[in-house]
C-alpha cells in the first residue's frame, strides 16, 4: 500500500499565491511515501515545501521552473508499476493522446503523468495510463482561463492501483477514484 | 538480627541471616539448599558481573516429559533432566533438585491428569514454585490465568474456540485500508473484460462514498484512524525489538527471533485496537514477554503453534488486574500506581519501621523511584529471566490476585537487604534500589510470605 502523490504545474508565486488552504489542511507529512511532479513549480520555496510533505521528491522541468537542473523526463519503479514523469510542452499537440502514447512507450512505463494543460485526465491506451493531475493551484494555462485546482493520489497495492482524484469544485473539495489493474503479462491497464 | 558494623559491600552473610524454624514446611526447598547456597554465594556474587553478562544463554527449557497420561515419571528420570538444566542456573536453586521440587512435581503432574482439576489445591502447590524439568508451567499458567477451564474434557472445544477467535481478530485488525476499502466496495466489472484491453479511451470516474480517501480527516475514516493508530504501531515496533535483547529467543537476526517479534507485535497491535482506553503503554511488552516464552516453549507441538493465540488471551487476563497501573488519569486516584505505592509503603512501615523512617524521612528515597518499575512491569526487570518466571509462579497463583502478593515481594526485596540500605544515603540506596542485587529467589518468596503470616 504506497501512496504516491502527483502534482504540479502551481505557478508559484508568478500565477498563484499559495495552494488552496483546504487543499493544504489535507496535505500533511507522515501519510505519502512519494510524490510526482510534473513541474512549474516554479520557485524554490514550493520545492522546500512539498520536501517537508514527503523526502522523496520526483520532480520534471516545466518551462517557467527557475531551478533549471530538472530532468525533462524521469521514470521510476514503485510496487509492480513503472511510472513516467514529464511536464508535457515538449509534447505536441499539447495533451494530444496519439503524442503522449508515443512518449510512454518511449519511456516504456506503465503510467505516465504529465502536465501543462492544466486539465485533470486520466485516459488509457494500448501502451498504458497516461493521467494529468491538472494544476495544483488552480493557475490559469497558455489554453485557458477557467481552471479547477486539481491534483491526484495513487494507492499502489500490488497490481491494482487506486487513483483518488482530488478537485477543488466552487470552494469544496471533490474526491472520485479510479481503479485499474495491470495485467502481468501485458502492459496494458484494463 | 545482631548489631554488626558497616558490612562490606559483598559481604555474603546477609543471605543466611534469617534461619527458619524447621517445622515450616514450606521452606523445605530453602532448608536443603541453604549449604549449598551459603558456600556458592560468595563465589556467585563474586562472579555476579560476569554471570549476569553470560545472559545470552537462554534460561532452562524444559526438556519434554513423558504425556501426562501415565504415571508421574520417577525421580530418576527427572534427576537427570534437572541435571542437564540445573547448569544454567545462575543462581538461588542448586544444580541438583531437592527432593521436594521432585515430590511437588509429581504432585502437579498429578493433578494435571485428572479430569477436573482442583484450582484451589493447584495454587497451594504452584505457589512455591513450578520446576522448570517437567514443562508443566505453561499448562498450570494456562489454568491460573483462567484460559483453560477446570474440567479437562472442555479444554480441546475451549482451546478451538479461542484460537479461531484470535485468527478473525488478526484478520480483521491487522488489514491495511486499501484492502479494508477494496473489500467494502468491490466492484466486479472491472475483475472481468479482459478483451477491451486494446480499446483506448478515458477512464471512468466513481464516486466514493462516505470521505474514504487516503487524505481524509474525517474521524469515521478508515484512512485516518490507520494513520492514528500508526504511530502506536511504531512505538509497539521499537518496544518489541528493545524486548529482552539479551536472549535468542527474542532479539537477534534469527528466522526464530523474528517470528516471535512479530507474534508479540500482534498480539499488542490487537490488544490496543480492542482497548481503546488504554491502547499501548510502554511496559506492556515486558509484561507480555514472559507469557509468550513460556507458551512458547510448551512441550505439546499443537500448543506451540497456537502459542500466540494462547498468550493473548493470557495476556488480556493477566493485565485486566493490572489495567488501572497504566491509565494516566488514573495515576492519583484510588486504584491507580500512586496509592499502590503508598501501600507499599504502608506495609514496608508496618513490618519494619526503622528502615521506612530511614528510606523515606531520613534519606528521602520516594518510594516512586523505584517502586514504580517493580510494580507496573511485575519484578520482570529486577531479576533475570529465570528468576522472574519463578516469582510470577507465585504471583499468579494467589488466589487473592497477584497485587497483594507483589506488593508483599517488594516488602520482601526491601527487609532482604535493610543493612545496607541502612547504611546508605539517598545516592546509594536509589542505586542499590534501581539495580537490585542478584538473590536467592527462595528465600525471598518466602521472607514475602512470612510477611503474609505476621500481619494481621
Amino acid at each position: 500500500m504506497v501512496l504516491v502523490l502527483a502534482l504540479g504545474d502551481l505557478h508559484i508565486p508568478h500565477r498563484a499565491a499559495d495552494l488552496p488552504t483546504k487543499f493544504k489542511s489535507m496535505l500533511v507529512p507522515g501519510k505519502i511515501q512519494h510524490i510526482i511532479c510534473t513541474g512549474n513549480l516554479c520557485s524554490k520555496e514550493v520545492h522546500d515545501y512539498l520536501k517537508t510533505l514527503c523526502p522523496d521528491l520526483h520532480i520534471a522541468r516545466g518551462e517557467y521552473d527557475e531551478e533549471t537542473r530538472y530532468p525533462e523526463t524521469k521514470t521510476l519503479t514503485i510496487g509492480q508499476f513503472k511510472l513516467g514523469l514529464c511536464h508535457g510542452h515538449q509534447v505536441i499537440p499539447w495533451g494530444d493522446l496519439d503524442s503522449l502514447a508515443m512518449l510512454q512507450r518511449q519511456l516504456d512505463v506503465d503510467i505516465l503523468v504529465t502536465g501543462h494543460t492544466h486539465q485533470f485526465t486520466a485516459y488509457k491506451h494500448e501502451g498504458g495510463v497516461v493521467i494529468n493531475p491538472g494544476s495544483a493551484t488552480g493557475a490559469y494555462s497558455s489554453i485557458t482561463y477557467d481552471v479547477n485546482p486539481s491534483f491526484v493520489l495513487m494507492d499502489i497495492d500490488g497490481l491494482r492501483v487506486v487513483v483518488y482524484v482530488y478537485e477543488l469544485i466552487d470552494g469544496e473539495v471533490k474526491v472520485d477514484k479510479i481503479d485499474f489493474k495491470k495485467t502481468s503479462t501485458s502492459h496494458s491497464a484494463h | 538480627m545482631m548489631k554488626k558494623r558497616v558490612p562490606d559491600w559483598l559481604n555474603s552473610s546477609l543471605w543466611s541471616s534469617n534461619p527458619p524454624p524447621s517445622d515450616d514446611h514450606q521452606n523445605l526447598r530453602y532448608s536443603t539448599t541453604t549449604n549449598a547456597t551459603a558456600t556458592t554465594t560468595s563465589s556467585t556474587i563474586t562472579t555476579s558481573t560476569p554471570s549476569t553478562e553470560d545472559r545470552s544463554v537462554d534460561p532452562p527449557v524444559p526438556v519434554p516429559p513423558p504425556p501426562m497420561i501415565e504415571d508421574p515419571p520417577e525421580p530418576q528420570r527427572i534427576q537427570d533432566a534437572r541435571v542437564d538444566n540445573g547448569a544454567k542456573d545462575h543462581n538461588g536453586t542448586s544444580g541438583l533438585p531437592s527432593a521436594d521440587d521432585i515430590s511437588r512435581q509429581a504432585q502437579l503432574m498429578a493433578m494435571l491428569s485428572r479430569k477436573v482439576i482442583d484450582i484451589l489445591e493447584l495454587r497451594r502447590i504452584a505457589c512455591q514454585g513450578i520446576p522448570d524439568g517437567a514443562g508443566i508451567r505453561s499448562a498450570v499458567w494456562k489454568l491460573l490465568l483462567g484460559y483453560l477451564p477446570l474440567d479437562r474434557g472442555l479444554w480441546s472445544s475451549e482451546l478451538t474456540k479461542k484460537r479461531s477467535q484470535y485468527k478473525h481478530f488478526k484478520e480483521e485488525l491487522l488489514m491495511n485500508p486499501s484492502e479494508i476499502t477494496r473489500r467494502m466496495y468491490s466492484s466486479p466489472s472491472y475483475d472481468t473484460d479482459e478483451s477491451k484491453s486494446e480499446s483506448r479511451g478515458l477512464l471512468s470516474r466513481s464516486e466514493i462514498p462516505h470521505e474514504e480517501h487516503p487524505l481524509s480527516l474525517g474521524k469515521t475514516s478508515v484512512w485516518n484512524q490507520f494513520f492514528q493508530d500508526s504511530e502506536i504501531i511504531e512505538q509497539i515496533d521499537r518496544d518489541v525489538k528493545r524486548t529482552h535483547p539479551d536472549m535468542h529467543f527474542f532479539s537477534g537476526d534469527s528466522q526464530f527471533a523474528k517470528s516471535n517479534q512479530e507474534a508479540l507485535k500482534s498480539i499488542l497491535i490487537i490488544f490496543a485496537k480492542l482497548n481503546p482506553g488504554v491502547r499501548y503503554v510502554q511496559g506492556m511488552n515486558e509484561i507480555l514477554a514472559p507469557l509468550f516464552y513460556v507458551f512458547k516453549n510448551d512441550p505439546d507441538e499443537e500448543n506451540v503453534a497456537f502459542a500466540e493465540a494462547d498468550t493473548f488471551f493470557c495476556f488480556v487476563e493477566l493485565l485486566s488486574g493490572f489495567r488501572d497501573n497504566f491509565c494516566q488519569q488514573l495515576d492519583n486516584s484510588v486504584v491507580g500506581i500512586r496509592s499502590t505505592i503508598t501501600r507499599l509503603s504502608q506495609l514496608l512501615k508496618e513490618h519494619d519501621e526503622e528502615l521506612w523512617r530511614h528510606l523515606e524521612v531520613t534519606t528521602k528515597v520516594n518510594p516512586q523511584f523505584y517502586a514504580f518499575r517493580w510494580i507496573t512491569l511485575l519484578l520482570t526487570q529486577e531479576f533475570n529471566f529465570a528468576d522472574s518466571l519463578h516469582i510470577w509462579d507465585t504471583l499468579l497463583s494467589d488466589p487473592e490476585g497477584p497485587q497483594e502478593t507483589l506488593l508483599r515481594i517488594c516488602c520482601a526485596m526491601l527487609i532482604l537487604i535493610r543493612r545496607r540500605l541502612l547504611a546508605g544515603d539517598f545516592t546509594s540506596n536509589l542505586k542499590l534500589l534501581q539495580n537490585y542485587p542478584s538473590t536467592n529467589i527462595s528465600h525471598l518468596l518466602y521472607v514475602a510470605n512470612k510477611l503474609r503470616l505476621q500481619s494481621v
